[in-house]
């Protein structure tokens, strides 16, 4: 993104916008007092969105049958209960190795786990957890976030509004006057064509100017093993919060000479205790020795990794519900791939030895 | 294109495309594939939304008009429930009246029918009284027709009447001429018989014994009244030939006056009961005393002093008397029916008479061989004091003798009885005498005693009533009555000089009379 008000949205934007998980929502048994039990509920629930914004659109179907009481919304996952304020796209992608769509929920409306969960008073709490994720997104970018507090009602409200409804050049045309600028993104328009961007990139350290390198916001989702799988279906299931740890950590690009800051280097960055070969120094090194390993395979497949074996495995990277190549360009995945919040949510998969295993 | 080593551009680019197409794949698989299938299937749910919407709308609406009906029924409710109340309590107000006004009605009407019952009562007997009024106003007329002619009959007798009056007077006035001529010639001769009388008179009074005579005229006034005893005096009497009062009372005193002036001149000690007789020897030393401690005590008058006490009565002494002739002999009655003769000398009793009646009186004869005694048989007997026999008795009173005193002369005795009589009897034939009674007098105990004059010619008994009767022997009537005791005079005595005379009460009075 140039730092310009009025940017079109490209392709990836759109897609990304607009992506939306079929979801089978079935009440829970405990809570069905009709007879026949009502059936369970389809949904499309946007990836940017979060699961208590569906209550509106699940409520008539659950209302008739529901025990008399105050409704407390909560959803679970084959007995996991889901956190609420991570957007619904990432619980997919991380609960679900292998996509299942429709993907199977169950919904309670009582009987709130104040225990295991935080508490939800509704698309106000929502409200409010995204523009706290907002505040700190400025925060790591700017070193402040006086852009986010100093804006106006009628920019909250729209700007909320827009994440609601999805509405893509609603919330551009509002979050350009944040000015949360993260980084130049030579990729995104000129997949095609012949990148003069890339030629300021490639050895002119002047150019480096022109590009900010930031510090990105993003948030890590690990999800660690120690056996090893074949294939994503017979990968075990997540069934305690306990088995992922949640880093929230800010990115900071370097750029070298000659090499682009890919996502492999963004991981090994978040993750220097699973990887510790690659230091921060040694970064291009440790990139010309991947780009080698790289050569003649297709390079979109996840690598295995030809490292010593302190380094962790990584099995699996997923990023709003994609895939992407350890070899893609972090910067176009942060101009494309990031969630309203100006936040990155990435999910992996690692394989790691015994020794280095996440409890 | 395909160098050995690619680009790290074609690198990045070729990610860049694969990530696109992913990003593509993923938009078929999950959003396009089901989109269309949610939203066919939530469209009914949507509008059933929609729906129920308009319905809970409506519904709504039709809810704010009932309540508003609602409310203005309820006003009206309100409204009515006030009036229906209000109506209510003038019903029960109405009701109250009518059970009030139907009780005055009920009321009324008996009063009505009770007055006319009673109207139909009085005009019968107006009815009644009518005619009644016509037959006496009839009568009335016959009536004074009869008045009429009685007045003019009356008129006519009257007149005939005063014709016969004027007659009669012209001859009573011919008859007082006379009579008046005739008095004149009496009184004429009548001076002269009285001036003789009285000449007769003058010559008598020089003549011996005048004195007596003259001062024995009846006493009249009291002299004195003295408080003698208390309780009561029932025994007085006279020295012999001298104005000295000796009297005794219940309260066991014995006291001797001067009647002179009035005066205590000695007290005798030593009676130990009421006194209730007295006499005196005839030297006038010795004074006796009859008292109702069954003792009789005799003093001896000079100094005062008790000289015997003579004890033998087992009963009260009521009565005692000494001799005239010598002072040896004393007798006494007491109430153990006995008559005891006592010698002085010796100081004991020599005889004892003993007699189923009562002894209340008794008298020595003047020879002082004989005792007369007053019984409560009312008899007189009379006894020899040697012997102790009885020599005579005669029926004196109907009831109790209370009083024995022998005239001076001893040739009568007079006698007093509750029968209130006083009897004089001749001593030598006892024969009734005279007997002398009078209206108010009653003897007032059965021992009141009575005496007579020394001139032989009254006799004065007390009463009952208080006053003293005093009588004529010789006219046989009374001829003074003397008022000044408050209470029962119980005995009455005359002194030896003629006068004065006293007498004794029950309050302890003794009234000196001259």
């Amino acid at each position: 993104m140039s730092g310009a008000s009025t940017v079109s949205a490209s392709e990836a934007h759109k897609l990304v916008w607009e992506g939306a998980i079929p979801l089978l929502i079935h009440l829970h048994d405990s809570e069905v007092t009709t007879l026949p039990p009502p059936p369970p509920a389809l949904v499309l629930a946007p990836r940017l969105g979060y699961l208590p914004l569906l209550i509106s659109q699940l409520k008539p179907y659950f209302s008739s049958t529901l025990p008399p009481g105050v409704d407390t919304l909560w959803f679970e996952y084959k007995g996991l209960p889901l956190k609420w304020y991570i957007p619904t796209g990432v619980l997919f992608d991380l609960l679900c190795a292998e996509p299942e769509r429709p993907w199977n929920l169950t919904v309670h409306f009582r009987g709130y786990p104040s225990n295991l969960l935080l508490p939800c008073e509704g698309e106000d709490s929502v409200k409010w957890s995204f523009i706290n994720s907002l505040k700190e997104a400025a925060y790591v970018i700017n070193g402040n976030c006086k852009n986010v507090m100093n804006m106006s009602q009628p920019d909250q409200v729209e700007l909320w509004r827009s994440v609601l409804n999805g509405n893509l050049e609603s919330y551009q045309r509002v979050s350009s006057k944040l000015k949360l600028v993260t980084l130049e993104d030579e990729y995104t328009e000129n997949i095609n064509a012949v990148p003069t961007a890339s030629q300021e990139n490639s050895g002119e350290g002047d150019a480096a100017a022109q590009v900010k390198s930031g510090r990105i916001p993003v948030r890590l989702y690990v999800w660690t093993l120690t056996e090893d799988f074949d294939d994503l279906e017979s990968a075990p299931q997540i069934d305690n919060w306990d088995k992922v740890s949640y880093i929230n950590r800010p990115v900071e690009i370097h750029k070298e000479d000659g090499k682009y800051f890919s996502l492999h280097d963004a991981i090994k960055t978040l993750l220097p205790e699973y990887f510790p070969a690659s230091s921060f120094g040694n970064l291009g090194d440790a990139s010309t020795n991947l780009s080698v390993a790289d050569e003649g395979e297709n390079t979109c497949d996840p690598d295995s990794s030809s490292l010593p074996l302190e380094n962790a495995e990584i099995k699996l990277v997923r990023i709003q519900g994609i895939e992407p190549c350890l070899e893609i360009p972090f910067s176009w995945v942060v101009n494309n791939l990031m969630n309203p919040e100006y936040f990155l949510h990435i999910c992996i998969c690692l394989k790691v030895s015994e020794a280095n295993a996440v409890q | 294109m395909a160098k050995s080593c690619k680009s790290q551009e074609e690198i990045a680019n070729d990610a860049i495309k694969n990530a696109l197409k992913a990003l593509r794949k993923r938009h078929l698989l999950e959003e396009a594939a089901h989109r269309p299938a949610f939203e066919a299937l939530s469209r009914p749910i949507a509008s059933q939304g929609s729906e129920w919407k308009e319905k809970a709308e409506s519904l709504q609406l039709e809810l704010q008009q009932c309540y508003k009906a609602q409310s203005r029924l309820s006003e009206q409710l309100v409204v009515e429930v006030a009036e229906s109340r209000a109506l209510k309590s003038s019903v029960q107000e109405k009701e109250t009246a009518i059970a009030e006004m139907q009780k005055e009605l009920t009321g009324v009407s008996e009063e009505r029918s009770q007055l006319k019952s009673d109207l139909e009562q009085k005009i019968k007997a107006l009815e009644l009284v009518m005619s009644e009024n016509s037959e006496l106003k009839a009568r009335l007329e016959q009536m004074t027709t009869k008045a009429n002619k009685a007045e003019a009959e009356n008129k006519m007798l009257v007149d005939r009447w005063m014709l016969e009056k004027m007659k009669d007077a012209e001859r009573l006035n011919e008859a007082n001429a006379l009579y008046e001529d005739m008095v004149q010639r009496l009184r004429a001769s009548g001076l002269e018989q009285l001036a003789r009388q009285q000449v007769d008179g003058i010559v008598r009074r020089s003549e011996e014994g005048a004195e007596f005579f003259l001062e024995s005229s009846i006493p009249s006034t009291c002299k004195y009244r003295l408080n003698a005893h208390e309780g009561g005096c029932a025994a007085i009497l006279f020295e012999y030939n001298s104005s000295r009062l000796i009297t005794g009372g219940q309260d066991r005193s014995v006291k001797v006056w001067d009647t002179n002036t009035g005066t205590v001149s000695s007290n005798l000690h030593g009676c130990l009961g009421s006194v209730l007789d007295l006499t005196i020897t005839h030297d006038n030393r010795s004074v006796i005393a009859a008292s109702s401690s069954n003792n009789l005590y005799v003093w001896d008058l000079s100094s005062g002093r008790v000289r015997h006490t003579l004890t033998g009565h087992t009963e009260k002494v009521c009565a005692v008397d000494v001799s005239k002739v010598s002072s040896r002999n004393v007798v006494s009655a007491g109430y153990d029916r006995t008559i005891k003769v006592w010698d002085l000398m010796k100081g004991y009793c020599t005889n004892t008479i003993i007699f189923h009646s009562n002894c209340n009186a008794l008298s020595f004869s003047m020879d002082g061989q004989t005792i007369f005694s007053g019984h409560v048989d009312g008899n007189l007997r009379l006894w020899d004091i040697q012997t102790g026999k009885l020599l005579s008795e005669v029926a004196a009173h109907s009831l109790a003798v209370t009083s024995i005193s022998l005239s001076r002369n001893g040739n009568v005795v007079l006698t007093s009885g509750r029968d209130n009589l006083h009897n004089l009897f001749d001593v030598r034939s006892l024969e009734v005498c005279g007997t002398l009674r009078a209206s108010g007098n009653r003897v007032a105990s059965n021992w009141s005693r009575s005496c007579i004059s020394p001139d032989d010619n009254h006799v004065a008994a007390g009463s009952a009533d208080g006053s003293v009767y005093i009588w004529s022997i010789s006219k046989g009537d009374i001829v003074s009555t003397l008022k000044e005791h408050s209470s029962s005079v119980l005995s009455c005595r005359w002194s030896g000089m003629g006068k004065p005379l006293a007498s004794a009460d029950k309050n302890g009075i003794v009234c000196v009379w001259t």
